[in-house]
């Protein structure tokens, strides 16, 4: 019997080894799947530019918001069509039309417009009315400037969406 | 021996140590609000559609239509709230007492956790309706953590499963909120009470005596679960359970609010201004490391609060200053401009939530709900791309409100084309190319005509000899100009079909079409503008109105 401390030591390793062991065997394959989402592209929406009727629409001396409608979104296993992604600021810039983002830069709340200046209703950040520069409130950039083009008459915007709360004016 | 006995053995009585007490159940009280989140939570999930599809129209269905759904919701919603104030007085409460002192330290850790894993556990459930409310909520709070540096868009990729808000945002805070959430807290909870029992009721003064906690304290604790329950009960029956904004709306701007607990926070990064980011970080980080540091720093074994102020300032301070801040920040929502925009969400909610329960959501999306009335969306299409030049001061075109296409319209279009309500608002009208009054019909032959007309609409009230007698009418007086075959066109707009759902359609998509107004039309075409469907909703919505 003087192997028996021996056989219980080796008893307690195999019995935490097959115990730790069966954990990670079940548990490396668990998080291996719900991480996955967060490394793939889980909504698609159109990159290219969505139709907004003919550019007349859009003169006028005040900024016009419109919904940004994408004829085709795939959300994870579904498709659907006419999705709304969020909205836009369009307005007469001299004879060119510009268009900002909707989408606040500081935590992405939709900004309205007061009738002389863009504002956040979340947390207060002010942006030009010209140029969507920032004026106050706690956003570190102005509003987001997007691809606006008139081609025969009618404006084609492009959609994109940019990371949130940094100067920096990045493609999220 | 009873057969249970024999099986489950005998029971002692439990023991605690010290006299019973009201501040002691407080512990009790969570347990039982707990309890009552998990009941309320399951049948709610015998309910809830996670998707962005359903989501919203699940707890509309909810909150609206099954049997108390609203009464469960809403004791799920603001037992919530409850917990938050219950588990804030406990917390008070055991600080005061001295209650962490050796050998509960571990006890009052593991309850910090619990209290910050309760607050995580709200912040799921809140985005799981997909209203404005907690869509937009959970986009700010979601944008907050991904402002932590270095890790920021990982955590807001692992949070929103993907690279937006979607299906996977909502199946993860789904599974997060109902599964991962309880198992947790509930174990978490089990060894809080483990450890508390084993440590006993803090004495207030030193005592080794026990004593059975049946009936003394368990007596306390029932009042004051039945208490806490009573108050909820008010609260959620006063408020018919709990709010429900319109379906998530990313391109209509809602001014998002955290839940009531996280108000403070909210108040301190607008306070914060420009180091808004570090006091979001911050705030809690010094709330949580004071509270947690509380034992490590308060070591003396005497308990008597006179001789702990600093320590009971502490605690008591950051409790009433948390309070502060809450209050102030619900109040300042007394501002004008954030109730005119509560004012329009309540009503864009009211149209979701009548439609919903009157139409039902189309499957098709939650938005779809306010154009689930019949011809709402024609309505709304008219209202944005129509009224102004057929309807209102700056008109352009032919007047179009209720009764246009009729057996009078027709009859006032023959007579007096140019009238205010026909063509007197185009430039056509001001030249030689308008149609001339046709004051040399009979008083019959008019009636006739008009019958005719009213006929190619397809109504079915025709009076088949008058209509015969109109074909005859309009042979010899319109149709120099006007064609009644279908498909052919003439000088002037061709009228077979008038005033048909197919007509309408045709005219919408191309009035400058030969067969209609041709060069003389100043109306848009509208077939690449709209989609074929929303001009036939609309061309059926317009056959409507000469009903």
């Amino acid at each position: 019997m003087a192997d028996q401390p021996d056989r219980r030591g080796f008893l307690k390793v195999a019995t935490c080894a097959l115990g730790g062991g069966l954990g990670l065997v079940v548990a490396a394959p668990v998080l291996r799947f719900v991480i996955d989402p967060a490394t793939q592209t889980t909504v698609t929406t159109p990159s290219e530019p969505i139709d907004l009727g003919p550019a007349e629409r859009f003169h006028g001396d005040q900024p016009t918001r419109v919904e940004i409608v994408a004829p085709m979104i795939k959300d994870g296993w579904t498709s659907a069509r006419d999705v709304v992604l969020g909205a836009a600021w369009i307005q007469q810039k001299g004879d060119k039309l510009v268009a900002f983002s909707a989408v606040c830069p500081h935590l992405g709340c939709g900004v309205g417009y007061d009738g002389a200046q863009f504002q956040c209703p979340c947390h207060d950040s002010k942006f030009a009315r010209a140029d969507g520069a920032a004026q106050s409130g706690p956003s570190k950039r102005g509003l987001d400037p997007l691809d606006l083009k008139v081609v025969d008459g009618r404006v084609k915007l492009t959609w994109a969406s940019f990371k949130l709360d940094q100067a920096e004016r990045e493609l999220a | 021996m009873s057969w249970l006995g024999e099986r489950l053995g005998k029971r002692e009585p439990t023991m605690m140590r010290g006299a019973p007490s009201w501040a002691a159940t407080l512990g009790w009280a969570l347990v039982f609000l707990l309890a009552l989140e998990a009941v309320t939570g399951a049948a709610l999930a015998a309910f809830y559609s996670p998707s962005t599809t359903d989501a919203w129209a699940s707890v509309a269905y909810i909150q609206d239509q099954a049997a108390l759904g609203w009464l469960i919701r809403g004791l799920h919603f603001h037992g919530g709230g409850a917990i938050a104030i219950v588990a804030g007085a406990h917390l008070l409460q055991t600080a005061l007492f001295g209650a962490y002192k050796k050998p509960r330290e571990l006890t009052w850790w593991v309850g910090i956790l619990l209290l910050v894993l309760v607050l995580a556990w709200a912040i799921t459930g809140y985005v799981l309706r997909w209203d404005q409310a907690g869509y937009w909520a959970n986009k700010v709070e979601v944008g907050i953590a991904a402002g932590t540096p270095g890790v920021g868009s990982v955590i807001r990729a692992l949070a929103i499963g993907g690279n937006d808000y979607g299906n996977l945002t909502l199946t993860r805070f789904y599974a997060l909120h109902i599964a991962v959430l309880p198992a947790l807290v509930f174990g978490l909870v089990g060894f809080h009470l483990w450890l508390a029992k084993k440590h006993g009721n803090t004495p207030r003064t030193s005592t080794k005596e026990t004593q059975p906690r049946f009936p003394g304290q368990t007596i306390r604790d029932a009042i004051v679960m039945a208490a806490v329950f009573a108050a909820l009960l008010a609260y959620v029956v006063s408020q018919h359970g709990a709010d429900l904004a319109g379906p998530a709306d990313p391109s209509q701007a809602f001014d998002a609010r955290p839940l009531w607990y996280f108000r403070w926070l909210f108040l301190l990064r607008e306070l914060a201004g420009s180091a808004e980011k570090l006091v979001a970080m911050a705030a809690p980080a010094v709330v949580g490391g004071l509270l947690v540091a509380l034992p490590l720093i308060d070591r003396a074994p005497d308990r008597t609060i006179g001789k702990r102020l600093p320590y009971v300032g502490i605690a008591a301070g950051l409790m009433a200053l948390i309070a502060a801040l809450t209050l102030v920040s619900v109040v300042s929502d007394n501002k004008p401009e954030h109730q005119k925009a509560l004012a329009e969400a309540d009503k864009l909610a009211t149209i979701a939530r009548d439609n919903a329960v009157l139409y039902g959501v189309p499957a098709t999306g939650a938005l779809g709900v306010y154009d689930a009335a019949p011809f709402a969306k024609a309505k709304r299409l008219f209202e944005q791309r129509c009224k102004d030049c057929h309807d209102g001061p700056k008109r352009k075109g032919p007047l179009i409100v209720q009764g246009h296409g009729n057996r009078a319209w027709l009859r006032g279009m023959i007579s007096t084309p140019s009238g205010d309500a026909y063509w007197g608002h185009t430039k056509l009208a001001k030249t030689e190319g308008a149609m001339k009054p046709m004051d040399a019909l009979k008083p019959e032959e008019l009636d006739a005509v008009v019958e005719w007309l009213w006929a190619e609409s397809g109504a079915s009230d025709i009076d088949a000899t008058k209509r015969k007698a109109g074909e005859a009418v309009f042979d010899g007086a319109c149709s120099d100009c006007h064609s009644r075959e279908e498909g052919v066109s003439g000088n002037a707009p061709a009228l077979a079909t008038l005033g048909s759902r197919a007509y309408y359609l045709s005219y919408i998509s191309n009035p400058k079409s030969a067969l209609h107004m041709g060069k003389n039309s100043e109306m848009p075409r509208f077939d690449a503008e709209l989609s074929l469907a929303d001009r036939d909703e609309l061309a059926a919505y317009l056959t409507t109105l000469s009903k």
